[in-house]
């Protein structure tokens, strides 16, 4: 019943306006007109942006694996702080931080050397993008990592040293996770595309951005975005593949006590490369923001200051309402996939989280302006629609992975005692994925709070919110200005996040689980 | 717990379909940098009590993120007026048949070259396309005069455009083909290629270039220029081919929006827009020429009188771009 209860909002609210678009595409009067102009070189295009994604998803998953294990299992002090600081990149918009590390380049390298140009080529879109990415896999592995049962490493260590746990315990043990972050790094860089376009780099993306915004033909880059989709479906049924052979669904026992190593190699090979990355993707993009804010004193700041403050709440209210929807709905998708074997919301949820935002928001406009949903789309609820159906493909993902983890045993003898369906999953099953409700919280929260490509097709006239603030004053605002916008968005981010951290704590310590 | 839960859903409700109900209100879309049109559409509302709700555009979505709007929008349209930068995006529009012909009295002292045979658009304060250059690189005589200076060796690399394909770019380019002809401007083109062209994101993108000293010189809109200059005391300016083909001239436009009624607070605006006040607001905000004779300009910038512009139709050069758009896109994936 709950599960109908949500499908048919998902259905009707999310998913029909991008199956009315795909209608209208295929009934369009120029289809093989569009079909025919999908040549050979398109298709190399998508080949290529898969390349490029990639290395950028085998990358940040790899920095995701040792900075997971760095920060979730090290006893290093101030794990909390750490754990802040290395999301940052998290909240900085691709399109600022490719900027920033371009300005970087140019203070640091001379502008002819090969490495400077390098920088506007595929390796300034690498590195802009795993910078990016590089927390999302922290997170989902370090998730993963705090749900292993200590026992499972214990005996392990008992039997072998500590290389042999880590590479035939740990890592098959967090293998769904490294393959989801793996996956879901792919997609979000292969559907990004501001940083190519600023470096100057042909993808796939900018092939649908410039069809649809160059020659106002929505049907081809419909029919393109369609291509991405099949891939990400693809990559998602692959992946599904690789996790339902994993021996990782035969073990596993949540809500035990997390097992920390306090070997000093361990602790201080973390705090190393911790605070190196922390200085690389956040101190060095910071300083040059803060010195651009600040350079001609502090008018700058105060006036960006006065520019977002009024944009704060709604931005706030927004995030968080489009969030906590995304978890419930992803949590029931999740919970249904892995525990009934009911696969149709998840699929409704990665299609819709895979089809690039203009094209979303486009399809939102068609299917909502008209005078009986008109209030919806005029109305800040068409924003909600279209972070919900965004994002919370990645709570499915991050929920999901947890809820394989629970032993069926838990839910069963609960059965037998005659606990009812809502009790169960109240008191059994969500203090066990906790965490895992948290990091997606999280994510969801930071996508909906930074999120452009959606908010700019259907924001309502005469509102207001933080990026799309941030992104129409930039466009010819002095630098210091820009810069003191995207400082003043880091701030509110930090401090909103750290907000959540205190509150998610507070939840943490009733239900006694360990985070 | 369901009392909360109850009391949660019931706030997510009245915040997410909350919407402002005002009858004196009208919805303006803008492509013009929104630090530039909202102090102008915030002074309309000051003097007619008319509120104003406006949807701007980005820069990282190269401003077209609102015409897409519009064109998605047509059947049921939710904006009233329609402020462009540039007549080429009006252009669109009115071949997709969104926009409502309106002759404004206000518009009686505007040449007819900046307005729609059909009326379909007016235009008002223009910018032009200039070269903005770096004075510590380029010494004064080895400054670029003409467009087709660019071609030459001694800026191999060293010269910023934006992306053709977007903006104010594409119109420039436009305009070329149609003032010196097909062949000859692919020719140009093929020269630029040639000398290693750096194709920057944006307009925004070549100013920062150039103020950051990666190039010598860009080719980018005079509000750019003018926050350049701000930016910078390094900065130079030139009105490109002043001895040859002259130098383009984008005058803003102003449109309305067919739909079913249109409102008399749309009319009220679009005459606003119009005006010689907002000319003059412009002129200071953002050094754009008015359109009107005989308007006292702020010191600073320069009247349409001192300036050469190239000679051209807006709406056939629309037309030139639809023609070229695939050539372009050729040309800038082949760098």
């Amino acid at each position: 019943m709950l599960y109908t209860i949500v499908l048919l909002p998902v259905l009707f609210l999310l998913v029909l306006p991008v199956l009315n678009i795909v209608v209208l595409t295929f009934f369009d009067s120029n289809l093989s007109e569009s079909i025919a102009s999908m040549s050979t070189d398109l298709f190399m295009l998508l080949l290529k942006s898969l390349a490029i994604s990639g290395i950028v998803a085998f990358i940040s998953t790899f920095i995701g694996i040792v900075l997971g294990f760095s920060l979730y299992k090290s006893d290093i002090k101030y794990r909390n702080v750490f754990r802040l600081l290395i999301l940052i990149p998290l909240f900085i918009s691709p399109y600022i931080l490719a900027v920033a590390w371009k300005d970087i380049s140019v203070l640091i390298f001379d502008i002819d050397t090969s490495l400077f140009k390098k920088t506007y080529s595929f390796i300034g879109m690498i590195l802009v993008h795993s910078t990016i990415y590089s927390p999302l896999s922290i997170l989902i592995i370090g998730s993963a990592l705090s749900n292993i049962s200590k026992q499972m490493e214990e005996s392990a260590l008992l039997i072998g040293g500590f290389k042999d746990m880590f590479f035939k315990i740990l890592l098959p043990l967090i293998r769904p996770s490294i393959i989801t972050s793996f996956v879901l790094i792919l997609i979000f860089s292969i559907s990004e595309f501001s940083v190519p376009a600023f470096l100057g780099i042909r993808v796939f993306t900018t092939e649908i951005f410039t069809q649809f915004s160059a020659f106002y033909n929505h049907n081809l880059a419909m029919l393109q975005s369609l291509l991405l989709i099949f891939i990400c479906v693809f990559l998602l049924v692959s992946e599904r593949k690789r996790i339902s052979n994993s021996v990782f669904l035969s073990i596993g026992t949540r809500g035990k006590e997390v097992k920390l190593y306090s070997s000093r190699k361990i602790v201080i090979f973390s705090y190393i490369i911790l605070s190196f990355t922390i200085v690389f993707t956040v101190f060095v993009p910071l300083s040059i923001l803060v010195y651009q804010s600040f350079r001609t004193g502090t008018s700058k700041f105060m006036e960006a200051l006065s520019l977002l403050l009024p944009t704060i709440s709604d931005s706030t209210l927004l995030a968080i309402l489009g969030s906590i929807i995304s978890v419930f709905i992803g949590f029931v998708a999740a919970y249904y996939s892995e525990v009934l074997n009911k696969k149709l919301m998840n699929l409704m949820l990665l299609i819709l989280f895979a089809i690039p935002s203009t094209i979303f928001g486009i399809a939102l406009i068609k299917f909502y302006n008209n005078s009986i949903l008109n209030f919806i789309y005029s109305s800040f609820g068409i924003l909600i629609i279209g972070y919900v159906g965004k994002y919370s493909f990645i709570s499915t993902k991050l929920i999901g992975n947890s809820i394989k983890q629970i032993p069926k045993s838990l839910e069963e003898a609960a059965v037998i005692q005659g606990i009812g369906f809502f009790k169960r999953i109240r008191k059994i099953i969500v203090p066990l994925v906790l965490p895992s409700i948290f990091a997606s919280f999280i994510i969801n929260f930071l996508f909906c709070f930074g999120d452009l490509g959606i908010s700019i097709m259907v924001y309502p006239p005469g509102t207001e919110i933080m990026p799309i603030k941030v992104f129409t004053i930039m466009a010819n605002a002095p630098e210091s200005l820009t810069s003191s916008m995207a400082l003043i968005v880091f701030l509110v981010t930090i401090l909103l996040i750290s907000l959540l951290f205190f509150i998610f704590k507070k939840i943490i310590a009733k239900y006694n689980v360990n985070y | 717990m369901n009392r909360t839960v109850l009391l949660f859903l019931l706030f997510i409700i009245m915040f997410a379909f909350s919407c402002e109900q005002n009858t004196n209100s009208i919805v303006v879309y803008t492509t013009v940098d929104q630090v530039f049109s909202e102090p102008v559409l915030k002074e309309f509302e000051k003097e007619t009590g008319i509120k104003v709700k406006a949807v701007y555009d980005t820069e990282e979505t190269k401003s077209t993120g609102i015409l897409n709007r519009l064109i998605a929008e047509k059947d049921n349209p939710q904006c009233d007026v329609f402020w462009s930068g540039d007549p080429l995006r009006t252009a669109v529009l009115k071949n997709k048949n969104i926009l409502y012909s309106y002759t404004s009295k206000a518009a009686e002292g505007i040449d007819m070259v900046f307005k729609d045979k059909d009326n379909y658009w007016t235009g008002f304060s223009a910018r032009a396309r200039v070269l903005i250059y770096n004075k510590d690189l380029l010494k004064d005589d080895d400054v670029p005069q003409s467009i087709f200076d660019l071609t030459d060796k001694k800026y191999k690399a060293k010269v910023a455009i934006a992306n053709p394909l977007f903006g104010t770019t594409t119109f420039h380019f436009a305009a070329l083909f149609s003032v010196i002809g097909d062949e000859r401007a692919k020719l140009f083109l093929d020269s630029l290629k040639a000398n290693d062209i750096v194709i920057a994101s944006s307009n925004g993108d070549v100013k920062r270039r150039v103020v950051k000293g990666e190039v010598y010189c860009g080719l980018t809109d005079t509000d750019d220029a003018n926050e350049a200059i701000k930016e910078s005391a390094n900065i130079g300016v030139v009105f490109l081919d002043q001895k040859g083909i002259g130098s383009l001239i984008m005058p803003n436009t102003v449109s309305l929006i067919k739909k079913a009624k249109v409102s008399d607070n749309a009319k009220k605006l679009f005459d606003y827009l119009l005006s010689e006040d907002t000319e003059i607001a412009l002129a200071k905000s953002c050094a754009q020429m008015p359109l009107h004779k005989g308007v006292k300009l702020p010191k600073g910038v320069l009247s349409l009188d001192n300036i050469k512009p190239m000679n051209i139709d807006y709406n056939k050069t629309a037309g030139k771009l639809e023609n070229i758009q695939g050539y372009l896109k050729a040309w800038v994936e082949d760098k």
